[in-house]
């Protein structure tokens, strides 16, 4: 299921301030669609945890208005988080086995026994949790604490699932089991908020990210979009069958350079008796088409071709990464809460 | 059926923080107290002292007086770990208010205290047999428990909302047990050798109230400052009620150590 049009989470100007001026979350606006995953990136103290927290009424905004599932945050109180799940970034367990964990937590939401146990075996064989069944919380390695308690808030049916930090501390397989389930749930249509520091992560899962910086959205794309448009220069590597002419180099310098690419540098190409040259240039994919046109213009002859991939990472360090202190807004960027 | 979210908290409270040791430590500590303690001082403290009769006739009342405190511990850890643990955030974050948590710790409490009440009555047994109790007393009596467990579990769980750090947490509430358990009259009367500083101190202990109340219950001689003792009872059960329920208004659920 592709996300749909209704929309589930709005929020507008959302903020919260722990103290007068000192906020943690400013100007936030910002909406979720049902069957959507919004992913929430930003650095340390981006504010991500705060506007989870704000978004699951444990924390009351300071400014600004927040509607979800039609509902109030400020008012909707248990109506409200009785549809909600929620993966809390810090580990909260009870002092009791894993399966009784996830029984007990089932009856606290009022699942009915039967279900409540044929889920918790569900959730112990897809979150590979069957050596651990009768251990306790203590006895659990780190993996095996995340994955127990983001199998644990699975016990209750939900209408949005908001995700803090789920994979931290997971193995590579884990965690790729535990973003393929939570696609398939989104397939099925249920909306998630999820932040995560992994942005590959981001990328696999996410239809839109929302890139927070010092409380402040400063972005909100989908994850295609983000890349190109924040992933900044990427390298190019050509290998050419013959030599290159340092004529043609230098030619080719200068078509890249009104062009946005970086000086090209040259290298004997490490399999062929030909050159290999590379350069740096940004929406490199846009340059394909005359670059081919070119080497077939000169006769030359490609023997490879390959651009960087663009990563989300890319584009959050082109768009974050660069920030100084605490702007209001960076320039050039769109204004937070444009929607774009 | 659909089970009140105070009563799944209730059983979640069971289910999940009391394990088989601490339970048996907390109801076993005061049952042996009464079989040894008793036993002991039965033999070397005269029946005048203690109003008439054995020294564990005495004291068997006491410990039942006792278990307001231990109802009140186990509501004020369980409430610590909670918060230490994001049990708190991950509760709050569910299906649940706030008042019907704090609820679900005093039931928690109470059916705790009472539970106490009954394995004091069976470790006293041997020594007094069953005790013959009015309805009057019966009702005085878990009133009397009732009361102050909701007293100190306030009082804890008021206490722990403010604090950030397990160690002062567990610190003072050990402390606030010796201070409040020694300086009662749980293990021996106020009489007219009770030097007064300390019968004053003994009085501005609610375990006295207790103490005195549950043990007039069990003697059938109870009386207007029986009365009074529970009137007290119960305006430091609604104070220390009411400065928990402050603490849980504005409690931080970010992290503790």
């Amino acid at each position: 299921m592709t996300p749909g049009s209704e929309v589930v989470l709005e929020a507008l100007d959302l903020g919260h301030a722990y103290a007068p001026g000192r906020y943690a979350v400013r100007h936030l606006s910002v909406e979720l669609h049902r069957g959507e995953v919004l992913g929430l990136l930003g650095r340390n103290g981006a504010g991500k945890t705060t506007t989870v927290r704000m978004f699951t009424t444990l924390l009351p905004p300071t400014e600004g208005t927040a509607r979800i599932l039609g509902m109030d945050i400020r008012t909707g109180g248990r109506a409200l988080r009785s549809r909600l799940g929620v993966v809390l970034q810090a580990e909260s367990l009870d002092f009791v086995t894993v399966e009784r964990n996830l029984t007990l937590y089932g009856f606290l939401w009022g699942v009915p026994r039967e279900v409540a146990k044929s889920r918790a075996e569900e959730m112990i064989e897809l979150f590979e949790l069957e050596g651990a069944r009768h251990r306790k919380p203590w006895a659990l390695s780190g993996g095996e604490r995340r994955r127990f308690q983001v199998a644990r808030e699975l016990m209750h049916d939900m209408e949005i699932l908001f995700l803090d930090e789920p994979t931290v501390g997971l193995d590579a397989i884990a965690r790729r089991r535990i973003l393929e389930f939570l696609k398939r749930r989104s397939r099925a249509g249920l909306s998630m908020v999820f932040t995560t520091h992994i942005l590959h992560e981001a990328d696999l899962l996410c239809d839109r990210v929302a890139v927070m910086h010092q409380g402040r959205l400063r972005a909100l794309a989908t994850p295609a979009e983000l890349k190109h448009r924040y992933a900044g220069a990427r390298e190019v590597s050509m290998s050419f069958r013959q030599p290159l002419p340092a004529t043609l180099t230098a030619a080719l310098g200068r078509e890249l350079a009104g062009r946005g690419g970086s000086s090209p540098t040259t290298e004997p190409d490490p399999v062929g008796a030909g050159t290999s040259i590379r350069f740096r240039v940004e929406h490199a994919e846009e340059l394909l088409p005359w670059l081919t046109r070119w080497v077939q213009l000169q006769g030359l002859e490609l023997s490879r071709l390959s651009v960087e991939e663009a990563t989300l990472e890319g584009a959050f360090l082109g768009l974050i990464g660069d920030l100084p202190g605490a702007p209001e807004t960076a320039p050039g960027l769109p204004t937070p809460g444009a929607g774009t | 059926m659909t089970i009140p979210p105070v009563l799944r908290l209730v059983v979640r409270n069971f289910a999940s923080n009391l394990d088989p040791l601490t339970v048996l430590i907390r109801f076993g500590q005061p049952a042996i107290t009464i079989i040894v303690l008793g036993t002991m001082f039965s033999t070397i403290i005269s029946s005048s002292a203690t109003g008439g009769g054995s020294y564990t006739s005495f004291l068997v009342p006491g410990m039942v007086a006792f278990q307001m405190i231990t109802g009140g511990v186990v509501s004020g850890n369980l409430f610590w770990l909670d918060r230490r643990w994001a049990m708190t955030e991950q509760i709050f974050s569910g299906p649940f208010r706030r008042s019907e948590y704090l609820g679900g710790l005093v039931l928690t409490t109470l059916l705790f205290a009472l539970v106490g009440v009954g394995v004091m009555l069976l470790a006293g047994l041997p020594f007094i047999g069953i005790p013959s109790l009015s309805p009057l007393a019966i009702g005085t009596v878990l009133l009397t428990v009732a009361l102050g467990s909701v007293f100190f579990a306030g009082l804890l769980i008021a206490l722990g909302s403010r604090l950030r750090s397990a160690n002062a947490y567990f610190t003072i509430q050990s402390f606030l047990q010796l201070f409040v358990i020694f300086l009662s009259t749980v293990y021996y009367p106020i009489t007219s050798a009770t030097p007064k500083v300390l019968a004053a101190i003994f009085y501005g202990n609610p375990l006295t109230y207790a103490a005195d109340t549950i043990r007039d219950a069990f003697a059938g001689t109870l009386g207007g400052g029986d009365l009074v003792s529970l009137g007290v009872l119960g305006g430091l059960a609604l104070v220390a009620f009411g400065a928990a329920a402050w603490g849980f208004r504005r409690l931080d659920l970010g992290p503790i150590q």
